[in-house]
């Protein structure tokens, strides 16, 4: 009884049987994608429908804002920047199957890392000054992740755990520095909670004149690159591989997963963090919270999106910067409320974890055995 | 006396074995029924079956005379039949009560605690059973936690009650207390099924059916026949084709040790006492065979012997050098090549291909990195030529190892362990459930270690093959050493009451 639900009505003496694949089909992964896309946009559309909106007119204003225009691309490749740099540390840490949420808390220790290394290193040459404060934001992201690797190494904390706590305190702590701490701004009449302008030293050059694109747009493209090559190409990639598929296996053979996982964290923590310095030196240009909200959590769909690989986390990131980018225009020309932003990228989501199930399978044809 | 459960020409399959064929058994009313045989001999298929939880693809099994069809262990609860496995299915959080309680169906919507309650205090009075039953399972002992186990069955009015080893888990003292109980509850009409591999437990029994491969060799009564026998009937009369050893070598061997054990005592996470002040060593050129009933030792003593897990007192010395407490990296850098039983949990990484796996544990070693990459080129290279060498069929080095057969895998981890290690080879169960030809291939690199000078480590539950191979047998049996025999002049007997735990305090 239990088995037939997942059979089809007999037709005549044969039915359709569902069957795991053992070599999954790189065309057909693609068709579950681009059914995953189709799938995705209409219930978008229902989702729209509800709203009151004009399902054409929103969608031509999101693609329009999206991709519409030089001026949107750029926009675009600006929004997907941090994305796709919380996409990496996702797939670093869940392809070593440490299931890490701490992204979001390690974007904020990383624009921390950065600011406290901008005030300290300032009156450095601009050649090293910025370097150094990149550098510090990546130490800021990678502490925190290395703290939550620790704890669970040395006390067995459970990491999903530690970095969501982690992911409030830390929250907590800038909102401390910069909502009355030592790092508010001071020369305004009102308290924003916000730092004063970062060093126009520190700013991340732009790429493109008059845009928003900078250069923390190529660092995401070769911290992918650098992802991609650490993971396939080197003794530590095999390692957090390995460790993903049998950690067992891998410790008989005298790998010690505690250190492995505590590097995992570090790396993944660093490309955090990144996520953080770019968007606070390459857009804000001053240490704020609310431009940092949520990036961490987007990159963990981001990452999930991309199938754990690079190249898919960038393209990924990329279609998402366009969904942010696209939604004001959506949002002004279509009235659509902002809000279902975001309830898009969960439908994505959704979607394109199923299509990542069904490229798995397949769909035979069998003999009836009565 | 009457049958009250029967199994009629029983056959069950698994892709590949036959795990029980033509089976026919009875249990009769008020009796104490032992099944009694090897591991994989096909216990626990058939008490399986008998509860229910298998199909069964042919025969039938008959419940006072009538024919039931068990589509499911609700059906054989229904009709009284009641199963204790070895792994407990117990909520610690929950209370004693709760966990009888819970999941019986007949509380409905609302839980009456109050009436339970009564029933099962009344029941363990019946049964002289003594427990808290307002304690939180999590707190109980494992003994105890057994006890609530039986409960749940006798709450559902089981009439039938399948024990699955249960002294596996229990203490020396524990155990006396449940057989204690187990024949109260014979005298108070209860039909008990036991299944066990304890010589001392079968011959408390009132009858015993002895399977080998799947196979009822006999129903005895413990009265009428020894120990012996029943070992006997349990190992197989027919010795097989096996490969034997070639011994004219023997007397000129080196006596040089490699690997010293000495008072090696280890706890497990359960607390029991998984290893108990075990001493052997292993001369160069020499296998030791280990013998014994899996689960009694022989996988925590290989961890230790790999590093895998340190001991808690005892000293290891490799080659005369201290290496207890040392990561098992260290014993790799030192030449220890180790083969475990649970090939695919334990000793590959079934997703990565036949290269990448050649060279797990290596991966950071000169010969297969260049600076600070992978040497795809060299590794290919290297693990291509141990394709060849040990003849592991496969279309390429990039298949995935879990595409390969159980044979074709081993082989993939013998490969690596023999090129990678110098001295020592562990082998756990080298050849369990591989195909015959696979086996003497396996053996006959053994064999060729043992020729270049290795100490080998050999644990197999083929008797015979231990005694054509081994130079001496060490024995195991709950955590111990119970004998260390000549294989030129022991018996499958001697070795089968050591396993059974036989002449205790032997020294090693």
């Amino acid at each position: 009884m239990t088995s037939s639900s997942l059979e089809a009505q007999p037709v005549q003496k044969s039915k359709l049987k569902i069957e795991r694949r053992v070599n999954p089909k790189a065309s057909w992964t693609l068709a579950m994608y681009l059914l995953a896309i189709i799938f995705g946009f209409a219930l978008t559309a229902l989702l729209l429908m509800t709203s009151g909106a004009d399902v054409l007119k929103a969608f031509t204003a999101l693609f329009k804002g999206a991709f519409g225009s030089p001026k949107a691309i750029y926009s675009t490749l600006a929004k997907s920047t941090p994305l796709i740099l919380t996409g990496l540390a996702t797939v670093v840490a869940f392809r070593a199957q440490v299931w890490s949420i701490g992204q979001e808390g390690q974007v904020y220790a990383g624009a921390m890392g950065a600011y406290f290394g901008c005030l300290v290193f300032l009156g450095l040459p601009v050649w090293i000054y910025l370097p150094v404060v990149v550098l510090s934001g990546m130490i800021g992201g990678a502490l925190l992740g290395g703290l939550a690797a620790y704890l669970k190494d040395r006390f067995d904390v459970n990491e999903i755990i530690s970095t969501v706590m982690m992911n409030y305190l830390i929250v907590f702590l800038l909102s401390y520095l910069i909502g009355g701490g030592p790092w508010t701004e001071v020369s305004t009449t009102v308290v924003y909670q916000q730092t004063e302008p970062v060093p126009e030293a520190s700013h991340l050059p732009f790429l493109v004149a008059k845009s928003k694109l900078h250069i923390g747009f190529i660092i995401a493209l070769v911290s992918a690159l650098v992802c991609y090559v650490l993971l396939e190409k080197t003794p530590l990639g095999y390692e957090i591989r390995a460790m993903g598929f049998n950690p067992i296996a891998l410790a008989y053979r005298g790998t010690n997963i505690g250190r492995t996982t505590i590097l995992v964290m570090m790396i993944s923590g660093a490309i955090a963090g990144l996520a953080g310095v770019a968007e606070i030196f390459g857009t804000t240009h001053r240490l704020r919270a609310d431009t940092l909200y949520n990036l961490g959590y987007t990159g963990i769909i981001i990452g999930m999106i991309g199938g754990l690989r690079p190249l898919g986390t960038v393209v990924a990131g990329i279609a998402f910067g366009g969904l942010a980018s696209g939604a004001l225009y959506m949002k002004l020309l279509a009235q659509v409320p902002s809000a279902l932003v975001p309830a898009m990228q969960g439908i994505m989501l959704l979607t394109f974890l199923c299509a990542a199930v069904a490229a798995r399978y397949k769909l035979v044809r069998t003999k009836s055995d009565g | 006396m009457s049958a009250i459960l029967k199994a009629v020409n029983l056959t069950k399959r698994f892709p590949g074995v036959i795990a029980n064929e033509d089976v026919n058994f009875e249990l009769r009313v008020g009796e104490v029924h032992c099944l009694f045989g090897e591991n994989g001999a096909g216990k626990s298929t058939l008490s399986s079956c008998l509860f229910g939880f298998y199909q069964p693809e042919g025969g039938h099994i008959e419940i006072n005379g009538e024919v039931a069809n068990f589509k499911s262990p609700r059906d054989a609860i229904h009709m009284g039949v009641g199963m204790v496995h070895q792994h407990f299915v117990l909520v610690s959080e929950f209370s004693v009560l709760e966990n009888i309680v819970v999941g019986t169906h007949e509380s409905g919507w609302r839980l009456n605690l109050a009436d339970a309650r009564q029933r099962v205090a009344g029941l363990c009075a019946e049964y002289s059973i003594d427990l808290d039953i307002d304690a939180r399972v999590g707190d109980l002992a494992v003994g105890q936690q057994q006890w609530v186990e039986i409960l749940k069955a006798l709450y559902l009015d089981a009439k039938v009650l399948i024990l699955d080893e249960p002294s596996a888990v229990l203490t020396p003292e524990e155990a006396l207390r449940l057989f204690r109980i187990i024949d109260h509850m014979k005298e108070l009409g209860l039909s008990i099924l036991l299944i066990s591999h304890k010589m001392v437990e079968v011959m408390k029994a009132d009858r015993v059916t002895v399977l080998r491969k799947g196979k009822v060799v006999g129903t005895v009564r413990p009265a009428d026949v020894t120990p012996n026998e029943l070992t006997r009937m349990m190992v197989g009369r027919d010795v097989e084709l096996r490969m034997v050893r070639d011994r004219s070598d023997d007397a000129g061997r080196e006596h040089e040790t490699v690997l010293n054990v000495e008072n090696v005592s280890y706890r497990n996470s359960r607390g029991k006492l998984a290893l108990d002040n075990v001493s052997l060593h292993i001369a160069k050129g020499e296998i030791l065979g280990l013998a014994g009933v899996s689960g009694n030792g022989q996988k925590e003593l290989f961890e230790i012997l790999s590093g895998v897990l340190i001991p808690d007192s005892g000293n290891l010395s490799l080659d005369g050098e201290r290496i207890e407490g040392l990561p098992s990296r260290h014993y790799m850098d030192r030449g220890v090549g180790m083969v475990p039983d649970d090939r695919f949990r334990e000793g590959l990484i079934p997703e990565f291909n036949i290269r990448e796996n050649m060279i797990l544990g290596w991966q950071r070693h000169d010969d297969y990195t260049n600076g600070i990459f992978l040497d795809q080129k060299q590794i290919g290279t290297i693990a291509d030529g141990l394709i060849d060498e040990f003849q592991i069929a496969t279309p390429s080095g990039a298949t995935p190892v879990n595409h390969l057969s159980g044979g074709n895998a081993q082989k993939v981890i013998l490969a690596r362990e023999f090129v990678h290690s110098s001295k020592l080879l562990l082998a756990n169960q080298p050849t369990r459930g591989l195909d015959l030809g696979v086996i003497e291939y396996v053996y006959k690199q053994i064999i060729s270690k043992r020729e270049d000078g290795y100490a080998v480590l050999l644990a197999s539950e083929e008797l015979e093959d231990l005694l054509n191979l081994s130079d001496r047998i060490a024995v195991m049996s709950g955590g111990r050493i119970t004998g260390i025999v000549d294989p030129q002049t022991t018996s499958i007997e001697e070795i089968g009451l050591l396993m059974a735990g036989g002449k205790q305090d032997q020294a090693a």
